[in-house]
């Protein structure tokens, strides 16, 4: 049994990982959509799975919020945001495809080096996957800083919640569920309001290209 | 009763005003009013709490420990009060001479009093974790008042401020669990193994490495928030972008509502690891941001962005006071509370100067002292004492502060802060006087409307200066008690 828990987990994680590197090698808005629509499913049945070996339904709640949230509402409303700004022609991003692939490939050496100390204290059958989240959760800022487009930003910021989620649920089964509910409170706050501001940017500076975004400097 | 009264006082009013802005449509004056009267009630409340702090390590608790103040909280939501209640008298929506649109008026009681409630959740917060969705919901809230009125700059401004922040915030959440997993891993689940005062009870057993790796998370996450350098790209945009009454908020007390949480976290690390790794961290950081921020500040023309520059260079200071020692610690935290005061002064002054000027270039205003006598001097006294002048509190907090660096051994270290803070101090004196003396341009009118809103203001200078004359007894012990319970 734990080993069968163990190869989910890790299979699990990869996947979950494995969305956010789409991300770097697809081209266009739709398609980064669905690779985090993807991967927060991926998350989800994780999550679920995790609560059925560990037997706490407390984790089928957070799994069924993840899916329901990220999985679905979130991305409904990113799809919203990508259409009212078809025309919008997609810059290119600061780091050319082949570039941000090898670049992700050492982020995640990176993270099975600073998760070497997680990984010698922990005994849980899921400890494969940690180094796994690390490096999503830093392939995520390598989105974050290398690409233009303030929605594609947006998307890799949400990558980087789910890479936290991902840590916390295969390092300690999930935060208690009041922490669970803030979280996802905060969330789906802050990706509101970053909304609001995608619909701003639009209207003052006719662009979506955050690059358009110097007039401050100093 | 589940909750002690104090705290209920301390946050309950600032949930009623954004409830009567929420649901007074359209915005009216008496909003505006009964929020001042609100704050006051909160500003009484931190008082009974820094009073019962004075006298118990944990002045009150809520039931399931859910709520906790202590002395570190009661200075912190004391500064948070003190700074909220000038912010809510010189904020848009009250003068009869800056007749905000009603919007605005609205806008800014709503979402500045929900950003004031996050504040004094997250220091009165028992969990760490749910100080950090606290913390969390200060970036959504303030991000949304930024562009009050509406431009390229203030949208440009809110777009960096939220990435960035939202970024490093996630960072500090990444910190929080990798510390859950470490207790978990170690000492088992428990429902309140993410509690402050649990966590600082268990800290010499756990895991260093990991917790040190936790503090590298921590640091840079709420670092972002406490504008500190290399992480601080968003705060002069932020700062110089918003409205004053928010700038005020933001640079005075949510600097220090983010160093509150370095400063917990680091007296939980310390336990565990020893302060060595605490220590080198916090001084890498705080060096590199006293230079961005007062080598920032000499080719800086704007006067809200020179002030936010010297907000930086100030987090920065605090930041290298926290690895001093004890001694540094107590001259940090002292140093906290001179900041809100002066930085808050200064910035809501600059409001007032904007409007009647009509630019945020220091080119631009000159004769200050002869158009609006009682806020350029005003505006004078919280710029002077930035930086560092006696006889303002920040004075008496530097020097101690870089007495503690020297004598903790720091010598290179807190030299080169010195002399930094010396480049920031030339660099804002160069400004000041051709602002306030000189010919005022002919389009600006003189005279001083609102005179009533200066009188906090002045209360505020008299505290600054006070501070700077002698310690007084009750910040000196409080104080005292905050470095002994954190065992640094």
């Amino acid at each position: 049994m734990p080993l069968v828990f163990s190869q989910v987990a890790v299979l699990g994680s990869s996947g979950v990982l494995l969305c956010g590197i789409i991300l770097l090698w697809r081209r266009g808005v739709p398609a980064y959509i669905s690779a985090f629509a993807w991967q927060s499913i991926v998350l989800a049945a994780l999550t679920a799975a995790v609560g059925y070996f560990c037997d706490d339904p407390q984790l089928y709640w957070v799994a069924g919020l993840l899916f329901a949230i990220k999985g679905l509402a979130i991305p409904r409303l990113l799809r919203k945001v990508a259409r009212r700004f078809e025309r919008v022609v997609e810059p290119p991003p600061y780091v050319n495809t082949a570039t941000s692939l090898v670049v992700s490939g050492l982020l995640i050496l990176l993270a099975y080096a600073a998760a070497r100390p997680l990984q010698a204290i922990a005994d849980a059958p899921t400890r494969g996957g940690m180094p796994l989240a690390m490096g999503l959760l830093f392939v995520s800022l390598f989105i974050i800083v290398s690409r233009r487009k303030a929605i594609t930003q947006v998307i890799g910021f949400l990558m980087l919640e789910n890479a936290i989620a991902l840590l916390a649920v295969l390092g300690t089964y999930g935060v208690p569920l009041i922490v669970e509910l803030g979280v996802f409170l905060d969330a789906l706050m802050g990706f509101l309001v970053m909304q609001i501001f995608l619909y701003e940017i639009h209207d003052t500076f006719s662009t979506l290209d955050a690059g358009a975004l110097n007039r401050l400097k100093h | 009763m589940s909750l002690p009264l104090p705290i209920v006082g301390l946050l309950l009013p600032w949930a009623t005003s954004a409830l009567l802005a929420l649901v007074v449509r359209p915005y009216r004056a008496p909003v505006g009013w009964v929020s001042v009267g609100l704050g006051l009630v909160s500003l009484g409340s931190a008082g009974v709490l820094w009073a019962a702090a004075l006298g118990a390590d944990t002045a009150f608790a809520g039931r399931n420990d859910l709520f906790r103040v202590d002395a570190l909280s009661a200075l912190v939501a004391m500064c948070v009060a003190i700074v909220a209640e000038l912010a809510m008298c010189l904020g848009p929506g009250l003068s009869a001479a800056t007749p905000d649109d009603a919007r605005a008026g609205g806008r800014f009681r709503l979402h500045g009093s929900l950003f004031v409630l996050a504040m004094l959740v997250a220091v009165t917060i028992n969990n760490v974790a749910l100080m950090w969705v606290a913390i969390e919901a200060t970036t959504i809230t303030s991000a949304l008042l930024i562009p009050l009125h509406r431009s390229k700059a203030s949208v440009e401004a809110s777009w960096k401020y939220i990435l960035i922040g939202s970024v490093g915030i996630a960072l500090a959440f990444a910190g929080t669990v990798l510390a859950y997993f470490d207790f978990v891993t170690l000492l088992g689940r428990r429902a309140d193994a993410l509690n402050w005062s649990l966590l600082m009870h268990v800290a010499p057993s756990l895991h260093p490495d990991v917790l040190r790796l936790a503090f590298v998370f921590l640091v840079v996450g709420y670092g972002t928030k406490a504008g500190l350098a290399p992480m601080h790209t968003w705060l002069p945009d932020a700062h110089s972008e918003a409205p004053a009454a928010l700038s005020a908020m933001m640079s005075g007390v949510l600097l220090a509502v983010a160093q509150y949480a370095v400063l917990r976290w680091k007296a939980v690390v310390d336990l565990a690891a020893g302060p060595a790794f605490s220590t080198q961290v916090l001084l890498v950081l705080g060096l590199t941001s006293v230079a961005v921020g007062a080598l920032s500040l000499v080719p800086q023309r704007n006067y809200k962005r020179l002030l936010a520059y010297s907000s930086v260079e100030h987090s920065g200071l605090i930041c290298l006071g926290l690895a001093f020692g004890p001694a540094g610690v107590f001259a940090s935290l002292l140093h906290m509370l001179n900041h809100a005061l002066a930085k808050s002064t200064s910035f809501l002054m600059a409001g007032r100067i904007l409007h009647r000027y009509k630019s945020a270039e220091v080119d631009g205003v000159s004769g200050l002292l002869r158009t609006m006598p009682a806020t350029g001097a005003l505006f004078a006294a919280g710029v002077l004492a930035l930086m560092g002048l006696p006889p303002f509190g920040l004075f008496v907090s530097e020097f101690l502060l870089f007495r503690a660096g020297f004598v903790s051994g720091h010598v290179w270290t807190t030299a080169a802060a010195l002399l930094l803070a010396g480049i920031g101090f030339v660099a804002l004196a160069s400004h000041l006087p051709r602002m306030l003396y000189g010919n005022a341009p002919a389009s600006v009118a003189a005279g001083e409307p609102d005179r009533w809103m200066l009188a906090p203001i002045a209360a505020c200078a008299v505290a600054m200066v006070a501070l700077g004359l002698f310690l007084p007894g009750v910040v000196g012990s409080l104080i005292g008690r905050i470095v002994e319970s954190l065992g640094s």
